[in-house]
This record gives structure tokens, sequence and C-alpha cells, in this order.
């Protein structure tokens, strides 16, 4: 996979300035080389006289299109590494006119002005100043059209959806347009001015013939890339699945792991719609609720005969739990009244998520590039929860309860597991409040021990390997369950969070309600101090979600993600300032984190989760809408961090860590005072 | 100069060159082609050298910060003329010339360029991009708002033509 200047967030360093100029170099010279350094030229398209800037311009797009769509669908870049327009269609609408009558009105556009000017053009160079003037105009003006860009974040729309074609459709049409549109341009200049350079050409035809087969070429691996690898499912139709007819059999079976289904087979032959498997999710109606993998049917253990009775011999019945044990029983009870096709889940659906669904990015073991893309293509279609599988194309991709993210736990539950060795309760209040009572075996932690100056910065959390020794010395182990309570600050609870997620921990909670949910719930205190081995936990960093002030920055220009400003309304106004300088980062929204918690007497918890959902909603289009979230110094931002990513499910949450303490000391940065983002 | 001058590249193969360096640029910036950014950064460099307060407090350029001109789009602009330059010598193209139809006078060759490049210049940040970094970078990702651009820019562009067809008329 390609990384780019700008997924590196590198784009204002010196090797990309550098970069950029060669770019623009060539970008000159083949502008040049076209003939666009002439406004005559250039202008000619408009009376039919010179057809060269539909022609190269046609070619100039054919040809980046097969390259890049071809990049895209063998998984050399991903669109996440490449910044792209967001759709507009009133700026766009409006803003193609003017250009249009600006455009041959000048006989310029601004590339080929600047090849123009370079070439010696008095009028690319009035034309230049003259576009200088008009950007300096928008600036003045921009009141006037700022409500086109009301939508905070703007969508990302590709053309083929927009017409309801597939992208392999789409771009087979393209190529073929083109080859007729460079015939019609040729017949064109032909009849205008009585000859023409290339029609009936031997080098035309040659060229149509090329195009046209890069065309297929392209239409067969966009058509064939997406639906998953052939060749797997293929093998899978074939096994032949053993009849399994007696008690010796099933052991056997058994034994061969005949009876299993391995989580990729499974992924597969659901995702390329599979009408003959029936997915049996064995587990309580409100863990199924929570998450589960897409076309399950939810069916308890005793109703399992009764309900599968349609499917008896039919297909193949696939069961899954969290784990392989209750699945395992009533696969085996389901073969001994006959069922001869019933299966189990490989790994349960714990072994799903992490095989199938987890992240790429995430994986310490590397994974093979056509795997990879399976693996894309599974989460976008088993962690969106509506619409049959063949939908699963558009690009609409909401993340849903996701079984595993960690979220909270309640009193009762902890209560239950507090004795489990694997579980690790860590309380994060102040000393003496631990030392006078605490959850039976918790350890205490004091949260700023996990923080430290980091290059100048201060309070920023603590690079992995040093919170990996925190976490080794409470004998935490990576699949250890942890349990976070907090006192009168959630955003203890939840910055401890980020250093566990620092370390991809993905298995940890919340104590609902903190230290005084489990007072008030009832449940026993102890005074004792804990007892533990040191661990040895992994140092490796996985974060993919911290982001510097350059990077913020960048999507601030770009306008390409929404920053969330979580402190007190008074310091993102400017009224108040503990900071180098007040206000806040231009285009930033603010949320104050403390609106997000209640106190129900003493006890400080989230909201309802319903009523988070409606208030994020308004600000935040879409599950996968990239979302940045600061505060001074990232305390406050991790509960909304928390909030946005594990309570609601928004998959592209990014933290600025060092926040307003960074941002507001580099006077090099824009900062913005008043109420308006 | 006109006399030695070498005739131009075949444009399909000059677009073949411009689509591989389009592509180029998206591998390894991660974005596509631009230019009218170069010129809007230009413009606000020129403000905030001309009128800082104001500049940085205004919405749109005050987004760019202190220095606007440190910005990798501004880098390719300058690119784009360098690379001009270079291919206008080794061509034999480059010449002082106001470029216009012989019969057509200075003057409104001169106004209609002027405002042709303003409002070129205004619309270009309306729809976030010109003919380089809208319709064609965003057009070769296959980008809704881009072909919708694209098409706008060419109905204008067909429609306005007879008003301005004298200033080319020899």
């Amino acid at each position: 996979m390609i990384e780019t200047f700008f997924s590196l967030g590198q784009l204002d360093t010196a090797n990309a300035l550098f970069m950029s100029l060669v770019t623009g170099i060539l970008f000159g010279i083949a502008l040049e080389q076209a003939g666009f350094g002439s406004s005559r030229r250039l202008s000619g398209v408009f009376y039919f006289k010179d057809m060269a800037v539909i022609k190269v311009m046609f070619t100039a797009m054919i040809t980046a299109i097969i390259c890049l769509q071809t990049a895209l669908s063998f998984g050399w870049i991903s669109e996440q590494a490449l910044y792209l327009n967001p759709t507009l269609y009133k700026a766009q609408i409006i803003g193609g006119i003017i250009f249009g009558i600006g455009f041959v009105m000048g006989g310029w556009c601004p590339g080929t002005a600047a090849v123009g000017a370079a070439s010696g053009k008095w009028d690319a160079l009035i034309f230049l100043g003259g576009a200088v003037a008009g950007s300096a105009l928008f600036n003045e003006t921009y009141f006037l059209v700022q409500g086109l860009y009301a939508e905070r974040y703007q969508h990302l729309a590709f053309i083929y959806d927009s017409l309801g074609l597939g992208r392999e459709w789409f771009c087979l049409l393209f190529v073929a347009a083109g080859i007729l549109i460079f015939w019609c341009m040729e017949l064109i200049e032909n009849k205008t001015i009585g000859k023409s350079a290339y029609l009936n050409s031997q080098f035309l035809k040659r060229f149509s013939f090329v195009l046209a087969a890069a065309g297929f070429f392209l239409f067969l691996v966009t058509r064939t890339l997406p639906v998953a690898d052939t060749r797997e499912v293929a093998d899978f139709n074939g096994t032949a699945r053993n009849i399994i007819a007696s008690e010796s059999s099933l052991l056997s079976s058994v034994n061969h792991a005949e009876d299993h289904m391995e989580p990729e087979e499974l992924a597969q032959r659901i995702f390329s719609g599979s009408k003959d498997i029936v997915l049996v999710d064995i587990r309580p109606e409100d863990e199924f609720a929570r998450f589960h993998i897409r076309t399950a049917k939810n069916i308890q253990l005793k109703d399992l005969a009764e309900q599968l009775e349609p499917y008896k011999n039919k297909g193949w019945v696939v069961l899954y739990s969290n784990g392989m044990t209750h699945p395992a029983q009533a696969r085996d009870a389901l073969f001994r009244i006959g069922y001869q096709n019933a299966y189990l889940l490989t790994d349960g659906l714990e072994g799903f998520v992490e095989r199938c669904l987890k992240p790429v990015s995430l994986r310490s073991e590397p994974i093979p590039e056509n795997l990879a893309a399976q693996i894309n293509q599974w989460r976008r279609f088993f962690l969106t929860d509506s619409g049959p599988p063949d939908e699963f194309k558009k690009p609409v991709r909401p993340v849903q309860n996701l079984a595993d993210m960690p979220t909270l736990i309640d009193p009762q539950l902890l209560a239950a597991r507090v004795t489990n060795p694997d579980t690790r309760v860590i309380d994060l209040r102040s000393q003496p409040e631990y030392n006078t009572a605490h959850i039976p075996g918790a350890f205490a932690l004091n949260i700023e021990s996990l923080r430290g100056n980091l290059f100048g910065v201060p309070s920023c959390l603590l690079p992995a390997a040093m919170i990996s020794q925190h976490l080794s010395l409470m004998g935490v182990r990576p699949e250890t369950f942890v349990v976070l309570v907090y006192g009168d600050k959630v955003q203890d609870a939840t910055l401890a969070g980020m250093a566990l997620e620092r370390l991809a921990h993905e298995e940890y909670t919340i104590l609902s309600g903190g230290f005084t949910g489990w007072k008030s719930a009832g449940m026993a205190t102890d005074t004792k101090l804990p007892d533990t081995a040191a661990s040895s936990y992994p140092t490796e960093s996985k974060d993919q979600f911290t982001v510097d002030y350059k990077t913020v920055l960048s999507h601030m220009n770009h306008r390409s993600a929404l920053i969330l400003d979580v402190r007190p309304k008074a310091y993102y106004t400017g009224e108040k300032s503990d900071e180098a300088r007040a206000g806040h980062i231009p285009g930033a929204i603010n949320r104050p984190f403390d609106q997000d918690t209640q106190k129900t007497g003493e006890m400080l918890e989230f909201k309802p989760i319903p009523e988070l959902q409606t208030v994020y909603e308004k600000i935040i289009p879409e599950k996968n809408s990239p979302v940045i979230v600061h505060c001074r110094n990232g305390h406050q931002a991790s509960q909304t961090f928390f909030v946005l990513r594990h309570l609601l499910g928004y998959s592209n949450i990014l933290w600025y860590d060092a926040g307003w303490t960074e941002w507001a000391a580099r006077t090099d940065l824009p900062v913005k005072i008043g109420d308006s983002p | 100069m006109k006399s030695i001058s070498k005739p131009y590249m075949n444009p399909y193969l000059a677009g073949i060159f411009l689509g591989l360096v389009l592509t180029g640029s998206y591998l390894i910036l991660g974005a596509g082609l631009g230019a009218s950014s170069g010129i809007a950064r230009v413009a606000a460099g020129l403000m905030s050298w001309i009128m800082p307060a104001h500049t940085e407090n205004s919405i749109y350029f005050g987004a760019w910060g202190k220095n606007p001109l440190a910005y990798y789009l501004v880098f390719m602009f300058a690119g784009t003329f360098l690379g001009g330059l270079i291919s206008a010598f080794l061509s034999g193209r480059f010449g002082f010339e106001m470029e216009k139809g012989k019969k057509s006078p200075t003057r409104k060759r001169v106004l209609l360029a002027l405002i042709g490049g303003l409002l070129v210049g205004y619309a270009s940040r309306l729809a976030q991009g010109c003919t380089s970094g809208q319709a064609l970078s965003g057009g070769a990702m296959l980008l809704t708002g881009s072909f919708v651009f694209l098409v706008c820019l060419f109905a204008a562009g067909y429609a306005g033509a007879y008003f301005v067809r004298r200033q080319w008329d020899d």
C-alpha cells in the first residue's frame, strides 16, 4: 500500500514542496507541448476550429483513470491516501458556469495562463492579474456564498454511484465515449478548417485500438476485484462435505475439523450473496441486538430444532456464539436428530471479528494484499447493518454496533467478573479515596503518571513503550479485560482508555457511574492492596488516532475533517484564556465535553446513548466522517473521543492530544476569536 | 522566433503525458494537479502584505495562516510556470506577444483577458478548483462534483463564445 505525502500528513514538508515543484514543471511542460501556451489555440475549442483542448483533456483523464482505478482495484493505494474534492452541487454548478464564461472571454484557464505567461504572452499575464483579483474578491465577498458550504463536512460522491452505474461500467463507457469523441473532434476540424491531422490516420486507428483494449482491461479489473477472489469460492463449493451418518463418523468429522467452517470462508460466502447458507447466532437476544454477523438469525438453543426444521440437510447451517462450547453442543445435538449440514464457526464470533473484520492497519502480522482487499470489503459489508448484500457497493458505509468496541459495564456485571484473574480493575481516583475504600482487587493508578512532556509539549499521553511498562507492573496482559473506574472525572477513565488504545488493547470498559455507581449499587468494597506478578506487555504502538498540529492544519485547510473543540464555551470564544493565545482553531465547532455527562445525586455518568446520538447526528453528518477532537491538553477530548468512537460508533475519530496548549503557542497557526466557527 | 518554432506535440500523446503526470501526482503527493489555488495563495500573500490584520481576520484567507505561500500548490504553480518556460524555449515558441485577432483592438483584448481572469479567479474559489484541480484531477478520480463542474464549464463556454468571438477576428 502506497503512503502519500497527504496520507502521512506531510504535504507541508520540504520534500513534498520539492516534489510539488517537480510535478508542476512536468505539468507545465505537458501543457506547453500540447500547445496550451496559446490562447488562440485554447479558444479554438469554443469555435470548433481547434479541438486540441478536448483531445488532450479526455486522453489525460482516460489515462489517469486507467492507472488510478487499476491501482485502487489492486489495493496499491487506498482512497483514504488521496485528497479528493468533496462534491458540492450548487457551488460547482455556479462555479462551472462563471468559469466557462471567464474562460471563453479571457482565452485562458489558470494552469494554461501560467504556461502562456511563461511563453511571453501579455494577455496571459493580464489574465493572471485578473485571477489574483478574482481570488481576492472571493475572499472579500465570502459571506455571500458561505451558505453553499453549510454542510460542515462535505461528502465525497463518485460519478458512477451518482449515475447508478457500477464502477466498471462507468469506466468502460467513459473510455468508449472518449474514442468516439476523438473521432468526432477530427471530423469537426476536417469540416471547419478543411483539414484534420489525424482523421483516418494510422495513428488514430492504433490509438483507438489501444484505448479500447485498455478500457476493456480496466473493465475486467474493476469488475473482478471488488467481488472477492472467485477461486476461493469455487474451491469452497467444490469441497465435498462428507455426509456423516453415525456417531463414530461424527467423532471422526470432529476430529478432522470437518464440522467447522473457517471465518474467512463464511465471510466470503455471505459476502458473495450465497443463498444456501443459514447462519445462526445462539447468543442471548440482547447480545444479538448489539451486534451480529450480517444475515444471521438469532435462535436460542431450546428453539433450534424447531426453527431450523426447514433447513434440515439443505445448504449449510452455521452456528456461532462468543466461544465454541455452546455451538459445539448445539451442533452435536442437531447431528443426533439427523442434521448432517450443521457446522460451527471456527473461533466463534470473536474469531470472526478478529480474523475478518479487524482493520488491516491494526494487525501485527503481515497480510497478503488480496486478503487485505477482501478484509476491507468485508468490513464495509459486515459493519453496515442495512441493505441486502448486493447493495454494499454504495459509498455510504455507516459503522454501527461493533461488538468488539469497549463500552460501559454495570456494577452488577462487574461484580460477577471481579474475581476473574483475567479481569483487572484500575481505579483512577485520588490515593486517599482509594485507600479508604475500593473495589476488591482494584489497582490504583494516578492518571498523571500516563502523561508527560513530549518534545516540549506538556501533558501529552506517553509513548506506547512507557504505557506498556505501567501495564506490565500491574500484571496486565494483552488479553486482560480491563475495567476503568473514575471518581468525579469521567475523563480520567477515558484518558486511561486512550492509553490502552495506543497499545490496541481493545478489551477495556468503563464502570458505569464510576466508583459512586459501584457504591450506590450496594456492592462490596475493600481496603486491601492487590497482589500480582509483573507481566511483559508488548511495547509496540498501534496508535492510528493521535494527530499532530500539521494534520489538523491540513484538515483545516482542506476542510476535510470536522474539528470539535470540546473546551468550555468561554475558552472557545476567547473570553477566557489560560494559554498563549485565546480563541479557537478556525472552522472548529464547540461542543463542551461536560454536556455529554449528567449528575444524578452524587453520581456522574454518561447521558443516555439515544440522547447523545440525537445531539451528534446534528453535528456529524455520517458515521465515517473524519472528526478531530481536541481540548486544552487531550484530557477532556478523550471523553468526547470515547463517546463518539465507542458509545456512538463513529469510525473515524482523531485525537489532537497536544491541543490548544500547542496550537495557541505556535504563532504560525491561525486562530479565530468569537462565537462562529 | 515564430519561424523556427517546432510544431505542437500530438495532442493524444500530450494527453497521455499529462495523464501520467496526474497519476504520479496522486500516487506521490496524494493530491491531484492544481493551479488556481496557487493563484489564490498569491492573492492572499499580497493581501496579507498590504493589510495583514484584515487578511488574518477574514474568514477565507484567514484560514491559511500568516504565510499562505508555504503551500504545496504554490510550489506546483511555480513549477508549472518554470515547465512552461523550459518547454517554450526548447521548442522555440517563446516570444513577447499579445495574442488576439489582427482586426481586434488591443484594448478590447486586454479588457476581456482581465475580466475573464477575474471571473475565473472567483469561480475557481467558488467551485474549489479550476480546470486542473477540479475538472481534470477530480474527473480522473471519478468525482461527481468534478463532472458537474466540467459540464457546466463547457456549456457556459459555448453559450458565451458567440459574444466574444470578435476578439479573434483576423
